[in-house]
């Protein structure tokens, strides 16, 4: 299916103005989601954040990254994976939160960006739940919370040792921009006037 | 992050250590079976037979005993073994070995017999404890475990003691070995002492290595050191060798897991892979690796540093993927310090401590505290995540009832240990109570009041003290202890006295106990004021009789506030006399006056101030003034805002003295203020913020006696004397030719500012035009100044002055505190009439005179005078010597005969004084005929008789530049004509000397030559026109052709006076006749004799 055939659906004006708040809030939630990668990196020590250093990108129970074939799907299929994408990140946020609680609770803003970016991630997913219902397409969405508190129940097991629960703990950061960023993308293409 | 990464090294030499430590007993032991072997060979070959025979002993309760068979005897062969023990046993067997139980100790003799097949040849044997060996069975390990994440076995075996004597000594060795190549990485022993009983025994280990990085081996073995065995001890044989390995599992590799060391220590780290292991880093540090088996691999760190929050990272990278941990290097707890103890309330303990260095852990490796109380039992944990700095820890510990002292023991636990501190107080003594709260005043009366306030706390068993602050307006803050016996969680009541009536004060209050420990925080202030009382003095009042001497005003000042002692509401007036009081009127407060008709009977003034709790006492003051017949008025002058007053003690004086003081320029009746001294004062500082400089202030010092005041002093002052705001208005009264009257006027007080101390005159010769006077006080040689400090002097007249000359007057009046500005005016003096009469008189006289006497003379010499001037001339014709024919002499006068008639010269008188002066040289007399003899000769024809040679006087100056200088000199020319000497200024009187005075009776020369040429050029261009019609001999241009009434420049400096029109040389008449259009101008009115040739001597 074309995307740009989804763009061309009629919008009412409520559900334009609804749109363009949510983009602009996944937008704002983009630059935030840099800073929280950014911050996070920084309190993990070293060899995180060295250029050479990438550790593998391991999967997290109830939240894949976003696949490449994404963008070929339609708008409304992008939106509802993205809705589920940010229903789960929350709790993973909230469980690597914890996890640095522990491990830098001398460290309170990177704390307060985590905690701010499961706040977030809530609100711009209620958001895109919001747009999806006014498109008519909430029915078909993805999976529930249940993964999502599983996936946060992997992050905080401290039998996979701190290394794991640091590298976990980037990949939900990283995830996290990575869905708000491919948010942003999928609501730019509802927004009249094409991407944002 | 890692110091050094270095290859992990093998225990084997620590292993070879221990064996060499161990080789002397060996040898000891090997030198005994040595000898126990050789005995044993010679008494079997004694005896022929058997031999070897060895008995060993693993129990000291049976002796195993072998031997070897003799050759050629088969398995079967039946054997009889006797032994002389106590029973003499002998045993059928068909072995070469025996157990027996252990004999006594001793030689026993063994007989072994051989029955079938052999001749029976029994071998003997002295068989005895020394000859026995002590061999136990190896331990058995009940257990080896584990403990992955601290990389810990555990070891657990049976010491089996039961089996051998109590007290005997056991030496244990253990060994570990590693695989792949089973090195020992461990080898150690220890000592234990046997109980008789089975106990088991534990042995922990801490591999360097990660147990997981491979699989650990443990081997134990034993040696009984039994005291009452004589025999031989041996070490038993090695256990069975247990093992630990470690199942791997798919999500962990690297090794150990999150591990807490010390800073500084060496760590290993490995990593467990199926895949190669490319590289290994700490931080950002790689390290290099140790092949440890297969692809697992390890790293060591040396003096690793302390971590910081998250941990130290340690990756492993493989091929496909990256491994990693993450150690935590810090310290362990640092001892707590100042550790102290105190209650707020005695209900709960609070212990704070400062934790000391930090252990750089945080989270759950955080140092835990845990506060312990020793009698009691009871602790408290101290748990927190986060490390504080600088701020000390606390923990709470509540109180049990009836127990004061306190033994506290505080310790600190991290996963590096731990550190304690100790305390033991008496809770009572360590109270600091509470912040007070719920303040309460109430009043008592008006001065004392009660205090309450609320104190949480169990103080019923002590004592509380508590401070109150006290404060009050204007004053110093005062500070009362007070001593309470404390209740529980009550409120507490005192009282407080010697307050001030109807005063505000804010009070608060702190509180600690008897056992002084802390006080507790200030509490919350509050204010209040303290009822009424009846005021306490009476106000204080003067009066003042009205200006038309009628009314009698009163005034009293307002009572202070601590005297008031309330809010005044009024004041009750009343008047007095010998026959009665009668109250006048009540006067509401803030007026403080009031005022009643009286005559001038003396009365006695009442006055009452009342609040609203009653009246003060009464001010009384007598209506009349005792008289004072000897009054002086003083003057006084004081510093800053205060002036101080001074007079002599009047025993007189019984009550007090008054000072009251005005504003010298208010009118009647002046009061601006009073101030009342004891009797016994002789002085007083005056002092108020109304006091302004350059005030005048009008001081009276009263005396009281019996109510009555008698003004003893009047005094005049100020606070601070400043100049004169205004000149003092003065005018000219008389003007005369030589001098000026001036009159001024007093400056009124307002403007004086100060005592007048004089005036100071100035004068200066001046035109209204002119630039004021500049820097009066400079000193300027033409600025005139005269001092007048007599200040009753009004009028002044100024001397000496010049005619008809401008004057600036200046005048100024001045004080101590400086000079008042300038008043000036311009006067010109008038002319001398006399002296202007007398030079018109004096030369019309003279030329009278002259003429008179010349007329005289001429008649009476007339005969002379022919004779000399008008001879009669005989004619030639007549004279016969001198007859020429008359034809010949007719028409030609050339042929005749020169008369010779003397020449008879004037008479020239030079006077010179100095060399200096200018000389008049070359005075020479030369006749006109005689200065051309050419012409007398080329002409003879026109022989005359000269009888007067005209003289001319040529002055030179013989040294111009002294002549400047000062030494200028003047010929004096006597003018028939004019016959009087011109008179120079005064002042140029003296400049004019020597005079050089060139007299020619008959004769006035018609120049002079000028000192000053540059002025006389000037001089001479304007006059040149004016002298038309004549030309004197010299150069006109010379002159300065001033006429007597011609005005003089007084600018210039020229010395030149040229006087009347110049006079023929050949005659003693004016060539020029005198008219007025040929006559210099006069500018000037009128001349005086002394400058009759000047006009503005200034100029």
């Amino acid at each position: 299916e074309d995307p740009q055939s989804d763009s061309s659906v009629s919008l009412l004006p409520h559900l334009e103005a609804k749109i363009r708040q949510t983009h602009s809030l996944a937008r704002l939630l983009t630059k935030y989601a840099e800073q929280l990668l950014e911050e996070y990196v920084r309190h993990q020590g070293d060899p995180f954040g060295l250029p050479g250093f990438s550790p593998p990108r391991l999967p997290v129970a109830g939240l894949s990254a976003p696949a490449p074939t994404h963008a070929g799907l339609p708008v409304r299929e992008r939106l509802r994976l993205d809705a589920a994408a940010l229903d789960a990140l929350p709790g993973l946020l909230d469980a690597v939160r914890r996890h640095q609680a522990e491990l830098n609770p001398s460290a309170p803003r990177l704390l307060r960006r985590l905690e701010d970016a499961a706040r977030q991630a809530r609100a711009l997913g209620a958001a895109v739940d919001t747009v999806l219902a006014a498109l008519g397409a909430l029915g078909a969405r993805g999976p529930g919370p249940e993964p999502a508190a599983a996936a946060a129940a992997t992050v905080t097991n401290t039998a996979a040792g701190i290394f794991s629960a640091k590298v976990l703990g980037l990949r939900v950061c990283g995830l996290y921009g990575e869905w708000v960023s491919r948010t942003e993308g999928d609501l730019g293409q509802l927004v009249p006037g094409g991407l944002a | 992050m890692m110091d050094v990464c270095l290859w992990w090294r093998q225990p084997s030499r620590m292993v070879d250590n221990r064996r060499t430590k161990m080789s002397p007993n060996f040898r000891w032991l090997l030198s005994v079976l040595t000898l126990l072997h050789l005995i044993m060979q010679i008494n079997s070959q004694k005896r022929g037979v058997l031999r070897d025979l060895k008995c060993t002993t693993n129990n000291l309760q049976v002796w195993d005993c072998a031997w070897k068979a003799p050759l050629g005897a088969s398995h079967g062969t039946v054997n009889e073994v006797c032994i002389e023990d106590r029973f003499h046993s002998c045993h059928r067997l068909e072995k070469t070995n025996i157990k027996i139980p252990a004999l006594s100790p001793g030689d026993h003799e063994v007989t072994i017999n051989y029955l079938h097949g052999f001749e029976s040849s029994p071998s003997k044997f002295i068989l005895n404890e020394k000859n026995v060996s002590l061999i136990p069975d190896p331990p058995e390990i009940l257990n080896l475990s584990a403990d992955f994440p601290t990389s810990t076995l555990h070891l657990k075996w049976n010491d089996k003691g039961s089996a051998f004597p109590p007290h005997s000594d056991a030496v244990w060795e253990i060994k570990v070995l590693r695989k792949p190549s089973m090195e020992l990485v461990k080898l150690m022993s220890f000592n234990t002492t046997l109980s008789g009983k089975d106990i088991v025994h534990h042995w922990n280990w801490t591999s360097d290595l990660p147990l997981e990085c491979a699989t650990h081996y443990v081997g134990i073995r034993r040696y009984i050191d039994c005291h009452h065995f004589s025999g031989r001890k041996e070490w038993s044989d090695w256990s069975l060798l247990k093992n630990i390995s470690w199942t791997p599992n798919s999500e962990t590799k690297a090794f150990p897991q999150d591990k807490v060391i010390l800073v500084g220590s060496n760590i290993t780290f490995c990593c467990v892979s199926q895949t190669k292991v490319l590289s290994g880093q700490i931080g950002k540090t790689f390290c290099p690796l140790i092949h440890l088996h297969g692809e697992s691999v390890a790293i060591h760190i040396q003096n690793i540093s302390v971590s910081e929050n998250s941990g130290t990272n340690v990756v492993f990278t493989t091929e496909d993927n990256v491994y990693g941990t993450v150690v935590f290097a810090g310290y362990p707890p640092d001892v707590p310090q100042k550790l102290n103890c105190e209650t707020h309330d005695l209900k709960e303990i609070i212990c704070s401590w400062n934790p000391g260095k930090p252990t750089g852990l945080v989270g759950p490796r955080n140092t835990n505290y845990t506060l312990f109380e020793s009698f009691s039992g009871k602790y408290v944990i101290f748990e927190r995540f986060e490390t504080l700095t600088n701020e000390s820890y606390q923990l709470l510990f509540q109180m049990l009832p009836n127990q004061e002292i306190h033994n506290f023991t505080l310790t600190g636990r991290n996963p590096l240990g731990q550190a304690e501190s100790t305390i033991l107080v008496n809770i009572t003594e360590r109270v600091s109570p509470r912040t007070p709260t719920s303040l309460k005043v109430k009043d008592i009366n008006s001065t004392v009041v009660t205090l309450s306030w609320h104190l949480p706390g169990n103080f019923a068993k002590i004592n509380l003290l508590c401070q109150i602050e006290i404060y009050k307006d204007n004053s110093k803050q005062e500070l009362r202890n007070v001593a309470i016996k404390g209740v529980e969680d009550s409120s507490y009541i005192v009282a407080v006295d010697k307050l001030n009536p109807y005063t505000i004060y804010t009070f608060r209050i702190r509180c600690s106990t008897e056992t002084f420990w802390k006080w507790s925080k200030w509490s919350n202030e509050k204010q209040h004021l303290t009822v009424e009382a009846i005021p306490s003095k009476a106000p204080d009042t003067w009066r003042e009789w009205s200006s038309d001497g009628k009314n009698l005003i009163i005034f009293w000042k307002p009572l202070p506030i601590s005297e008031a002692n309330g809010k005044i509401l009024s004041y009750n007036v009343s008047c007095s006399s010998h026959e009665e009081t009668q109250s006048l009127s009540e006067i509401l407060d803030p007026q403080h006056k009031a005022e009643i008709q009286l005559d001038k009977n003396d009365y006695i003034i009442s006055v009452v101030a009342k609040n609203s709790v009653g009246s003060s006492p009464p001010s009384k003051i007598a209506s009349m003034e005792i008289p004072n017949d000897d009054l002086k008025v003083e003057q006084a002058v004081g510093t800053g805002k205060r002036i101080l007053l001074t007079w002599h003690h009047d025993p007189n004086m019984t009550c007090d003295y008054v000072i009251k003081w005005c504003n010298s320029s208010r009118s009647e009746p002046c009061l601006m203020d009073w101030k009342k001294v004891p009797s016994n004062s002789t002085e007083t500082v005056i002092e108020s913020d109304q006091f302004q400089p350059g005030v005048r202030y009008n001081f009276f010092l009263y005396g009281c006696r019996n109510q009555g005041y008698q003004l003893l002093r009047s005094i005049i002052g100020y606070i601070e004397e400043l100049a004169p705001i205004v000149a003092p208005n003065f005018t000219v009264e008389d003007t005369s030719a030589d001098s000026i009257l001036v009159k001024w006027e007093d400056i009124p007080v307002e403007e004086l500012r100060g005592f007048l101390r004089g005036y100071l005159f100035y004068f200066q010769k001046g035109e209204r035009d002119m630039p004021k006077m500049r820097s009066l006080e400079s000193g300027h040689s033409d600025i005139k100044i005269k001092n007048i400090t007599d200040i009753s002097q009004k009028t002044l007249r100024i001397a000496d002055l010049q005619g008809k000359t401008s004057y600036h007057l200046v005048l100024r009046a001045y004080t101590d505190g400086g000079l008042g500005p300038e008043k000036s005016m311009f006067v010109v003096t008038k002319e001398n009439s006399v002296g202007l009469i007398i030079a018109i008189l004096i030369p019309v006289a003279v030329a009278v005179m002259v003429g008179v006497v010349t007329s005289v003379l001429c008649y009476r010499k007339r005969e002379w005078i022919k004779e000399t001037f008008y001879p009669d001339i005989p004619n030639p014709e007549n004279c016969k010597a001198l007859q020429f024919q008359k034809s010949i002499c007719e028409g030609s006068n050339a042929l005749k005969t020169l008369e010779m008639n003397p020449c008879t010269p004037n008479n020239v008188e030079v006077l010179e004084s100095r060399s200096i002066v200018p000389k008049i040289e070359d005075t020479e007399i030369i006749s006109p005929v005689a200065e051309c003899p050419e012409e007398s000769e080329a002409d003879p024809e026109n022989h005359v008789v000269v009888s007067y040679c005209p003289p001319i006087i040529e002055e030179e100056l013989a040294n111009p530049a002294a002549d400047e200088a000062g030494g200028t000199s003047q010929v004096v020319y006597i003018d028939i004509q004019s016959m009087y000497q011109p008179q120079a200024k005064p002042e140029e009187e003296a400049d004019i000397e020597p005079v050089v005075v060139a007299a020619v009776a008959g004769y006035k020369p018609q120049m002079r030559l000028p000192i000053n040429s540059a002025v006389e050029e000037t001089a001479a261009e304007d006059d040149t026109d004016k002298t038309a019609g004549y030309r004197p001999q010299v150069n006109v241009n010379t002159w300065n052709l001033v006429s007597p009434d011609s005005p003089r420049s007084t600018d210039s400096n020229s010395e030149v006076v040229s006087f009347g029109s110049p006079c023929s040389i050949n005659s003693r008449q004016f060539l020029i006749p005198p008219k007025d259009e040929d006559s210099p101008k006069s500018s000037g009115g009128g001349w005086s004799f002394t400058n009759f040739f000047q006009n503005k001597p200034n100029d």
